[in-house]
C-alpha cells in the first residue's frame, strides 16, 4: 500500500479544508491539547460565518468569536474554569451577535457517536427534565425527539441527531505522513470527533516515521482513513498543554483573558499583535516568549509525567 | 487545635460526605479540593475520575482545569469523555457527583446557562458542561458553593442540571435513572439537604458562628427548619494540616468559598 503524504503547512490545510460557512468540530479541552496553529490560520485567512461544534469550547473558540468569524455554536460549554468564562463568547451571545445551542457534554458526545457510526441519531438519558429541552434558538429546528423505550414503555429516552462536521481541528502529539495519529494523555472527544467529521486536520508536535506507527499500532488513536491533513507544529497547542510535551502557559492564558474580558481595543490589539501580524505560528511563539518560555513549559511538564 | 477559617472548614465538611471506596466524579476547584482531602484522610480508596478521561489519578497540587496535566498523573487509564460520561456516569457507576458554584433553587436545580431570555440573555454563563450529566446520573450529589442570596433563588429561571425539578416525583416522571438521589449543599453558613419526601431543601447543620436566621437571610427561598439541626464539627488537626500542606498548599481555592 502506498499512501500519498498528507503533510502540509497550517496555511495550506486551512485553505484546502476550511471554507466560509463551514461547520467545524474542535478537539481538546480547556487548557489541554488544542489545535491553536489551525485556529490562528483561520483568523489570518478570515474564514467567516463558521459554526463551531464541541464539548468544552475554550480559547480556541473564543478567539474565532472575538475575530467576528462565528455565527453559531453547538456545545456543552464555553469555559476556562479557574481562568474565568470565555468572554468573547459571552459578549457575543449577550449582544445577539452569535447563536448558541446548548447540550450537555454527554449530549454532544452522543451526537458525535451517531455521526462516527453512520447512524442518524443516538439515545441518551442525559438532559431529561432540563431546560435544554424547553428552550432553543429558533433556527435550530427539531433539536431532539423524546420517545418511550421500546423495551420498557415506562421509561422516556431522548434521541439527539448525529453531527458530521465539515472539518475537525485536532492537536496530537505525533502523527506519520499518512495521517496515523497518536494522542498522549486524555482523549477528550477527539477520537469520536475525527471519525464523525468529513475531514480532519491534525496538527502535531512531531511527525514520526510510518514504521514507528506500524511497530506499535495499539497506540494509534486515529488511523489515517479519517485524516485529511497533517501539520507539524511544535508547541502548536500553546497556550494549552500537550501531555508529556509541555504544560499550559498560565501567564498567557491570563493575559488573553484580560484582553478578551476588556474587549474593544484590548482584544483587537491581541488579535493584531499575536495573530494577524504574525507570519505563522512560529512567529507567534517568538512573541509569547520564544525558546526560553517553551523550555520552561517543557520542564514543568517533565515534573508531572 | 489550630485556628482555622470558615472557608477551610467548608471544604473539610464537604469532604466528610465522601465515603471510603466510593467512585467520585468531581469538577475542578472546590469539589476537587474536597475530594482530594477525603482521599488523603478518611477515604484512601476512593476512585476519582475527571471528565476528560483520567481514571483514578494520584492528583498533584493544584489543578486549575479538568484538562490539567496535574489531574492525569499516575492514572490507571487516560480515557475519553465518552468513557467517563457515558460508560461510567450514565452507566450508573458513579456514587458521588460533586459540583461547584452556581445558581441553586429550593428543589436543588442548578442554572449555569442564562439569566433572562435564552436567545438574548441578560447574562450568559458557561453552560452545562458535564454538570447536567452529573446531576442526571450520579447516585449522590454534593454541591459546594458561596452562600449568597442571589445564588439561592426560589426558582432557577433556567434549569441546566436537574435537582428534584418541581417536586418529589418529578425526576422519575422526566425519565431520569437516578430517581431520588441524595442532594447536599455545603456552604460557609451550613449544610442543607433535599428531603426526598418534599423534593425541597431542609437545613441539616450549621457552621460555627452561623445561625438559622443568618442562613435564611442569605437564602432566596425558605428551607425547611423542622428537622434536627446539628452543628458542624470543627476540623481535626489531621484534616486541617492535610488540606493546607497536601491539597491546596498555595491556597488557590480556599478563599473562593
Amino acid at each position: 500500500m502506498k499512501e500519498e503524504s498528507k503533510v502540509m503547512t497550517a496555511r495550506e490545510a486551512v485553505e484546502k479544508f476550511v471554507f466560509d460557512g463551514a461547520t467545524i468540530g474542535l478537539g481538546g479541552q480547556n487548557v489541554g491539547r488544542m489545535a491553536m496553529a489551525a485556529i490562528h490560520e483561520i483568523v489570518r485567512q478570515g474564514k467567516k460565518n463558521l459554526t463551531i461544534y464541541g464539548c468544552n469550547l475554550s480559547i480556541n473558540m473564543d478567539i474565532l468569536v472575538g475575530a467576528g468569524l462565528v455565527k453559531r455554536c453547538e456545545a456543552g460549554t464555553g469555559n476556562l474554569e479557574y481562568f474565568g468564562t470565555t468572554f468573547c463568547f459571552r459578549r457575543a451571545i449577550e449582544q445577539g451577535l452569535m447563536e448558541m445551542e446548548d447540550y450537555s457534554h454527554l449530549g454532544m458526545i452522543s451526537r458525535f457517536l451517531a455521526g462516527e457510526m453512520g447512524l442518524p441519531f443516538m439515545p441518551t438519558k442525559s438532559m431529561l427534565g432540563s431546560d435544554m429541552l424547553t428552550q432553543q434558538v429558533k433556527s435550530t429546528g427539531k433539536k431532539y425527539e423524546l420517545i418511550k423505550d421500546p423495551w420498557n414503555a415506562d421509561e422516556p429516552v431522548l434521541l439527539l441527531p448525529a453531527l458530521k462536521p465539515d472539518v475537525a481541528l485536532i492537536h496530537a502529539q505525533r502523527a506519520d505522513a499518512m495521517g496515523n495519529v497518536v494522542i498522549d494523555g486524555f482523549l477528550a472527544l477527539d477520537v469520536e470527533l475525527a471519525r464523525a467529521s468529513k475531514h480532519t486536520i491534525i496538527t502535531c508536535e512531531e511527525i514520526v516515521p510510518e514504521e514507528k506507527i506500524r511497530s506499535d499500532a495499539e497506540r494509534t488513536s486515529i488511523p489515517y482513513l479519517y485524516v485529511s491533513a497533517v501539520v507539524e507544529q511544535p508547541f502548536g497547542s500553546h497556550p494549552a498543554a500537550a501531555y508529556r510535551y509541555y504544560d499550559y502557559d498560565a501567564d498567557h492564558v491570563k493575559y488573553y483573558q484580560k484582553c478578551a474580558r476588556e474587549g474593544g481595543k484590548a482584544l483587537e490589539g491581541y488579535l493584531k499583535h499575536y495573530i494577524l501580524d504574525s507570519e505563522n505560528f512560529d512567529d507567534y511563539l517568538e512573541k509569547v516568549g520564544g525558546i526560553k518560555k517553551m523550555i520552561a513549559l517543557m520542564k514543568s511538564m517533565k515534573r508531572m509525567v | 487545635m489550630a485556628d482555622f477559617s470558615i472557608e477551610e472548614l467548608t471544604v473539610i465538611e464537604a469532604s466528610r460526605y465522601i465515603n471510603d471506596g466510593e467512585t467520585v466524579f468531581a469538577g475542578t476547584g472546590l469539589p476537587l479540593m474536597a475530594t482530594m482531602l477525603a482521599q488523603k484522610t478518611h477515604a484512601p480508596h476512593l476512585c476519582f475520575v475527571a471528565e476528560t478521561g483520567p481514571i483514578a489519578p494520584i492528583v498533584l497540587p493544584t489543578p486549575l482545569s479538568v484538562s490539567d496535566p496535574r489531574l492525569q498523573y499516575r492514572s490507571v487509564r487516560l480515557g475519553s469523555l465518552r468513557e467517563v460520561l457515558g460508560c461510567l456516569l450514565q452507566h450508573g457507576m458513579m456514587d458521588v457527583g460533586f459540583v461547584g458554584g452556581a445558581e441553586i433553587d429550593e428543589f436543588g436545580n442548578i442554572n449555569t446557562t442564562v439569566i433572562g431570555d435564552y436567545e438574548r440573555p441578560k447574562v450568559r454563563f458557561p453552560g452545562s458542561g458535564g454538570g447536567n450529566d452529573i446531576l442526571s446520573h450520579a447516585k449522590r450529589i454534593l454541591i459546594i458553593t458561596r452562600h449568597e442570596k442571589q445564588r439561592f433563588p426560589k426558582r432557577c429561571t433556567y434549569i441546566t442540571s436537574p435537582g428534584y425539578i418541581n417536586g418529589p416525583d418529578a425526576r422519575a416522571k422526566a425519565g431520569l435513572t437516578s430517581k431520588k438521589p441524595q442532594i447536599v449543599v455545603v456552604t460557609r453558613l451550613g449544610v442543607m439537604e433535599i428531603n426526598p419526601e418534599t423534593g425541597r431543601f431542609q437545613i441539616r447543620k450549621l457552621m460555627p458562628g452561623s445561625s438559622v436566621e443568618a442562613l435564611l437571610e442569605a437564602t432566596g427561598f425558605r428551607p425547611d427548619i423542622n428537622g434536627r439541626i446539628e452543628n458542624v464539627a470543627p476540623p481535626t488537626d489531621h484534616e486541617l494540616t492535610t488540606l493546607r500542606e497536601k491539597v491546596d498548599p498555595q491556597g488557590l481555592y480556599s478563599k473562593k468559598v
